[in-house]
């Protein structure tokens, strides 16, 4: 007992004076004696010394900044929507009173929920910039195309996370907004009723919307993301940064602390911002959501619905198609664009391409934030509605032979004498 | 209401069953004979009137053609048909004496809960008394109740049916070239129309509101005298009518001193709420500038606008309330409250005591202080969310100004 007390010790002793090495690592061994337990057998401290010391090319500046300010905003997004779900209850019934005990009497709940959102529009804006930096810089050509697919897809599921997270308050705005995207996925050719009605697991948005809603936001993006972010990550990092090929090894500037450091204020302005926003501009809540009447005025609360808003104000329906054919060229531009030259005088389509896409993106999103709509309640067909008021008794199930019934057995039971 | 909204119905009931002993002895299967019966006389050539006959509620209790217009069904042949007790198509008078030879006897209208008296009722009325006369403008029975789909007044489709009673009325009383004899206007129904009233009616469905019938009566049908407007107002209006009688407006009656009741300030089919900025206003028609009463006047205009500022106050405080996630259930009671206060106001107003008005006043106000006060605590912390900024910024800025400093290092 004693030797092994002494033991204990030594190791303890060696811990603590590894723990005044110079450096920030040292800083990580206050959480205790376990970490340096851990550290011997693991090397966690040689291996984050490693890549903390590799260099980047000296051409990365801020500029480049935008795809780590989208994972931070991410990190954000996860942790507040963690917390959030604490007091979130994802049911008809109680998903409108547990935001208005978020807001009002849940510690600090008013500002997870209101960063919460800023961040779901922030991220949009940086992934969108960290794409136009990509797109112009021509680092989506060979070797990274797939880095730039993965990208591509990382950002359909921060869209899609916004729309099913749209919902989740369940307020008129939110309603009646994924009411209209709902309803506009119909009338995609061929398989866009199917989509809807998967979406919907109804044929109104309704408890069954929620839920699914809810379990996709929480469970099914979370997972995807994740594992798409970690193969951004890997083949991010098995290329290297576009522009390293022509670094001589042994050049640039270390990733700690010149880029770290830039992380770090990054990340704190960022959190500064994203609360600023939080604190002096919160998502107002609307009324509790219904199917029998639309709002007076729909208030957009995400930058997507801002730009849906502007795109169908002037150009309707066709807006909405000719904007996702761009987006989808833009997504395919690594097969057409095969030539190495990455100046854009040389790349006129794709400039072109960039311009509209980017600029129509800051111009729609502008115009749409300060445009009043007000929509048509008519989406939800008013057989639905009586239907919903006066919930049909469900049939009786009465055994074709014997006469005896099943489930829903008294009305049957009445039926059958 | 309801028994005056029915009786035209059954005065038309009576129509068809003249000539019969009485539709107690009539039965459904009889009535359903009707439809398909191809030996039915009248049906080789009435074919287009079994159509809207069987839709009617006669047909359902059995009555039939000859019940009300004579002759011999049994005959397929148009003289003998038409022969013995034939009536054809009444006139105005005959009509009716035919639809009273049942509806007026109490002993067949029992069993079906139906009075009997529509008869007695319309021979007091200025359509009685002109029909009696022998005047074609009267109207009979047939003019207000389809006489062959007879309808009972709570059928939508109903000539009778309370959002229909206005235009089965201006159907005469919008026709200039026939009232012009008897000199009344023509503007009654567009001034019903947009009525307090009349929006009821129209715009909320609600038929509890007056119709033409229900100041004018249906069968016995008149303008109320000068001296009947406030009871007929009063009947519905019930605390309006007591509280003015309270008020020197009441005395004034009892004094001799009648004012047009509630005609001197609302106007008889526009019935128009006094906007509360019109009070004093209305006062001024009678009262003169500067007298004791047009102060009263204007005493009562500030008590109500000052009431309803704060209703208002209370109203965008709930909403503002909302738009912060705040839960607005009890606030939203308490306006509630404040509401069946405020409403009280309308009545109170008539009795002219501004005293009474301002514990009203002070009511609403206490109620809606506290709902504005609840949205002012929302609104401080609101602020109060906002230090949070300081600390935040602060730590921002360290940071920021640590890791420069370790930048310059390098």
């Amino acid at each position: 007992m004693r030797q092994r007390l002494t033991a204990w010790f030594g190791q303890a002793r060696d811990t603590l004076k590894r723990t005044a090495d110079p450096g920030l690592l040292g800083a990580l061994r206050v959480f205790g004696l376990l970490y340096g337990k851990i550290d011997r057998s693991i090397p966690i401290d040689e291996s984050l010394r490693k890549s903390w010391s590799r260099r980047l090319p000296a051409n990365v500046t801020w500029k480049h900044a935008f795809g780590g300010i989208a994972y931070f905003l991410f990190m954000i997004l996860v942790v507040s929507g963690v917390l959030l779900t604490f007091y979130y209850r994802p049911s008809v019934e109680e998903a409108y009173p547990s935001i208005q005990f978020i807001v009002s009497e849940a510690p600090f709940g008013w500002l997870l929920r209101d960063m919460h959102v800023w961040a779901a529009s922030l991220i949009v804006i940086a992934l969108l910039a960290h794409m136009a930096r990509i797109l112009f810089a021509g680092a989506y050509k060979s070797p990274r195309e797939t880095s730039w697919f993965v990208g591509i897809a990382l950002f359909a599921v921060v869209v899609f996370f916004g729309v099913t997270g749209y919902l989740l308050p369940w307020d008129q705005w939110a309603y009646w907004a994924t009411a209209e995207f709902t309803s506009g996925l119909e009338r995609i050719p061929l398989f866009g009723g199917l989509i809807a009605m998967f979406l919907r697991g109804d044929r109104i948005v309704s408890s069954a919307t929620l839920s699914r809603f809810f379990a996709l936001h929480v469970i099914v993006l979370p997972w995807l993301a994740f594992g798409l972010i970690s193969l951004h990550f890997v083949i991010v990092r098995g290329h290297g940064i576009a522009g390293s090929e022509q670094a001589p090894k042994g050049e640039g500037t270390p990733f700690y602390p010149n880029h770290l450091m830039r992380l770090v204020v990054i990340s704190v302005f960022l959190i500064a911002a994203v609360g600023t926003l939080a604190a002096v501009f919160p998502r107002p809540v609307g009324d509790p959501a219904t199917p029998f009447y639309a709002p007076e005025e729909l208030v957009s609360t995400w930058v997507m619905v801002d730009v849906t808003i502007a795109l169908l104000h002037f150009f309707g329906p066709l807006g909405i198609l000719v904007a996702l054919i761009l987006i989808a060229a833009l997504a395919l531009i690594p097969l057409f664009d095969r030539k190495p030259e990455t100046d854009l005088r040389s790349r006129p389509a794709v400039t072109l391409l960039g311009v509209i896409l980017f600029g129509g993106f800051i111009l729609a999103w502008a115009i749409g934030h300060r445009l009043s709509v007000s929509i048509d309640s008519g989406t939800v067909p008013q057989e639905m509605l009586e239907e919903r008021a006066l919930p049909p008794i469900p049939p009786p199930i009465i055994d074709s032979e014997t006469g005896a019934s099943g489930a829903g057995g008294a009305v049957a039971e009445e039926v059958v004498e | 209401m309801t028994g005056v909204v029915t009786r035209p119905v059954l005065i038309a009931a009576a129509l068809c069953a003249m000539a019969r002993p009485g539709p107690a002895q009539d039965t459904r299967p009889e009535a359903t004979t009707l439809t398909g019966d191809t030996s039915y006389g009248c049906l080789v050539c009435h074919a287009d009137k079994r159509r809207a006959f069987v839709q009617g509620i006669h047909s359902e209790w059995g009555i039939r053609c000859h019940d009300c217009h004579g002759g011999n069904p049994e005959s397929l042949e148009i003289g003998p048909a038409h022969a013995g007790v034939f009536v054809g198509v009444p006139d105005k008078q005959q009509t009716v004496e035919i639809c009273s030879s049942c509806h007026a006897d109490p002993d067949q209208m029992r069993q079906y809960g139906l009075p009997a008296d529509q008869f007695a009722e319309l021979k007091t009325s200025r359509h009685g008394q002109l029909l009696e006369s022998g005047n074609q403008d009267a109207p009979t029975c047939s003019d207000c109740h389809d006489p062959h789909t007879t309808l009972p007044s709570s059928d939508a489709r109903s000539a009778t049916f309370p959002t229909n009673i206005p235009d089965t009325c201006g159907r005469c009383h919008t026709d200039a070239e026939m009232m012009a004899p008897y000199g009344l206007g023509t503007d009654q129904l567009e001034e019903f129309r947009y009525s307090t009233h009349g929006r009821a009616i129209y715009d909320d469905g609600n038929f509890a509101a007056p119709s033409c019938i229900g100041c004018h009566g249906s069968h016995a049908a008149l303008p109320p005298d000068v001296g009947e407007i406030a009871n007929v107002c009063g009947r519905c209006h019930i605390d309006v009518r007591h509280a003015l009688a309270a008020g020197p407006h009441g005395g004034s009656q009892e004094a001799g001193n009648i004012i047009l009741g509630c005609t001197s300030c609302h106007t008889n089919h526009g019935t128009e709420t006094v906007a509360s900025d019109s009070i004093a206003e209305t006062c001024t028609s009678c009262h003169q500038d500067g007298s004791p009463a047009l102060k009263i006047g204007e005493q009562i205009q500030e008590g109500v606008i000052r009431a309803e500022h704060q209703m208002e106050s209370a109203r965008e405080a709930i909403n503002e309330l909302a738009l912060a996630g705040r839960q607005t259930s009890d606030a939203r009671f308490r306006y509630r409250n404040a509401l069946t206060e405020f409403r009280q106001i309308a009545r109170v107003q008539h009795s002219l005591d501004p005293e009474l008005l301002t514990d009203i006043e002070l009511k609403v106000s206490s109620i809606t202080k506290g709902i504005e006060s609840e949205a002012e605590v929302a609104h401080e912390e609101r602020w109060e969310h906002r230090l949070l900024l300081i600390p935040l910024w602060f730590f921002a800025l360290s940071i920021a100004t640590l890791a420069y400093f370790r930048l310059r290092r390098v």
